[in-house]
């Protein structure tokens, strides 16, 4: 026995190396109810101690290696070539001023949203809180587009959360260590996120294929997809809050498994292979910085100006409404008031009798208002004579009616 | 007679580094692997930790060796990734193994030999891993053929650039 394993040595080793290594496998993936393999996900709070141990040994140097590059470039942009940076000062603050003010637009524009938000009960918020970490490092290999953060669950990172750039969506939190984290990347293949293509709203879900470009799967074929549009997170993955952007479509192709189903290649807004900084959402409730609350205070004052506008609006509409004819006299008390008056008014004066009555001619009955206008009238007063007051103005209006125009 | 000549032989061309040497090359591939690609993108076509274990099995031509380096590599890189732990394991231990089998048998010195195995064993390594994803696990794992191919070529020339320079760490008796 003992010259077998002495004469096989190498190979038992390679055996007992390469079973080892199987049995580990076997205990982290697991078959589902549906026949297919995935890797054990049950316990996603912490991190498997091997993965904390080559982070632990390989993340020291590299952030090393990352930091004196970044220094050395530093020294080369912040001593070296300065040419021409006192122009682009200028240019930047110039540039400052406008987006301030736009900035001030838009959370005008948010603040209102929110109240309509507030509403409808939409839990959706579009305000983070982030925390900006410097990319360090990968995963080394092509088929694993992951990269690692320089924070960490010190710094309040938990699995799961979202990480964008200024431009759009880059990733979420994979693992988690004290102080870095993995990244999983959008362009890698078991990474998934929700999405719209604009302008026509069709959802998909964007996946990462074998070269590491970005598609968007499980789409019906529909020739308003063009090259060109936008896509934007939908933000019913529960991870990248809604209307992020993703990138632009780049190609249409059809699902060679999927009859009626197009890939929709996707070219990425975030620079996914040259990354720097990443900001990482640590919070979706609403959160506004020092300057966001000075400009919101900025806006309530002018939103105060407004009203005051209005105000006085209000109050020469009052003032011009007095000059209009009215039918108060000002100047006389409320029981005096023509209006008021308790006499019984002047009834409409009765048409002249008509000389030769006929079926159409009203009865003549006699009214006292009208009897001695019965009782004068003659053929050559049978013509309609004008509707008159009694001061006989002939403006058709009665004296209690008319109230002269009040001048100021 | 001839069995001690062939031993004596083998024993002389078996190559000793010092033992930072053994901790610090491939700690530095792993590192390297890690932050290159970030710099290079997608066009980092090569994986150092491969290299490593290739020639630190041909130059001690023992497989116990090139299996425990490769294995340990594999597996740490594995550890960098976020898939399962023991698959680039399993492909870095057969080729550790492989390579110091190989090692024994021809002059690992020519470069084109140099040059020729490793793209061999890269491509290996490469089979190996998607053998264990899809067939072995049952994951779903695309691959790209021509990817694998630059790889091993990326590989390669690495190799026959970076073989000389380990070289010069060799502890030589004269």
């Amino acid at each position: 026995m003992e010259s077998f394993f002495t004469r096989y040595r190498n190979l038992v080793v390679l055996l007992v190396v390469v079973v080892a290594q199987m049995v580990g496998l076997a205990v982290q993936v697991r078959r589902n109810t549906s026949g297919q393999s995935t890797l054990n996900t049950k316990d996603q709070s912490g991190v498997r101690l091997i993965r904390l141990w080559a982070n632990a040994i390989v993340s020291p140097p590299e952030e090393a290696i990352h930091f004196m590059k970044m220094g050395a470039i530093g020294l080369w942009e912040n001593y070296i070539d300065l040419r021409g940076v006192k122009k682009k000062n200028r240019q930047l603050e110039k540039t400052i001023g406008r987006l301030r003010l736009e900035q001030a637009e838009l959370l005008e524009d948010a603040r209102q949203g929110e109240r309509l938000e507030a509403l409808l009960k939409f839990q959706e918020n579009y305000v983070y809180k982030t925390l900006p970490a410097q990319v360090y490092g990968t995963s080394g290999s092509l088929g694993s587009h992951v990269f690692y953060i320089d924070k960490g669950s010190a710094d309040g990172l938990k699995r799961d959360m979202a990480v964008i750039t200024p431009d759009g969506i880059v990733g979420k939190l994979q693992d988690v260590f004290p102080h870095s984290a993995q990244v999983l990347a959008i362009n890698d293949q078991t990474s998934g996120a929700g999405v719209i293509l604009m302008p026509t709203r069709i959802r998909g879900i964007l996946e990462g294929n074998a070269s590491g470009q970005l598609e968007v799967v499980g789409v019906l074929a529909d020739e308003r997809i063009k090259p060109g549009a936008q896509v934007l997170t939908a933000g019913d993955d529960m991870i990248f809050p809604r209307g992020l952007p993703v990138g632009v479509v780049e190609k249409i192709a059809p699902d060679p498994e999927r009859v009626g189903f197009v890939y929709v290649m996707v070219k990425p807004a975030a620079h996914l292979n040259r990354l720097d900084e990443v900001l990482v959402i640590t919070s979706t409730k609403p959160y506004f910085s020092a300057q966001a609350k000075q400009d919101i205070a900025t806006s309530q004052a002018l939103d105060g100006t407004k009203a005051a506008s209005l105000s006085a609006q209000q109050r020469n509409a009052l003032i011009n409404a007095e000059d209009l004819p009215t039918l108060l006299e000002p100047n006389v008390p409320a029981d005096k008031q023509p209006l008021f008056d308790s006499a019984p008014p002047a009834l409409p004066p009765q048409p002249p009798q008509p000389v030769h009555p006929d079926i159409f001619s009203p009865p003549a009955t006699a009214q006292g208002g009208n009897a001695g206008q019965a009782a004068g009238t003659g053929p050559e007063q049978g013509a309609p004579a004008p509707i008159t007051n009694a001061a006989g103005n002939g403006t058709g209006k009665t004296g209690a009616q008319a109230v002269p125009r009040r001048h100021r | 007679m001839a069995v001690i000549g062939s031993s004596l032989r083998r024993d002389l061309e078996i190559r000793r580094y010092p033992i930072l040497v053994y901790v610090l090359v491939p700690l530095a591939s792993l590192v390297l692997q890690a932050w290159l690609p970030r710099e290079l993108g997608r066009f980092a076509w090569f994986d150092l930790p491969l290299v490593v274990t290739v020639y630190f099995a041909l130059g001690r031509r023992s497989p116990i060796q090139g299996t425990v380096m490769g294995a340990v590599l594999g597996l740490f890189e594995d550890a960098l990734s976020h898939r399962a732990i023991g698959v680039n394991g399993i492909a870095k231990t057969a080729v550790g193994f492989m390579a110091a089998s190989v090692g024994i048998r021809i002059d690992v010195e020519n470069h084109a030999i140099r040059l020729l195995l490793t793209f061999l064993l890269s491509l290996l390594s490469s089979a190996i891993c998607i053998f264990i994803y899809r067939v072995l696990l049952g994951l779903e794992y695309k691959w790209q053929w021509f990817t694998e191919l630059f790889i091993a070529i990326g590989n390669a020339v690495v190799a026959v650039m970076l073989f000389p320079l380990l070289d010069r760490l060799q502890i030589k008796d004269y």
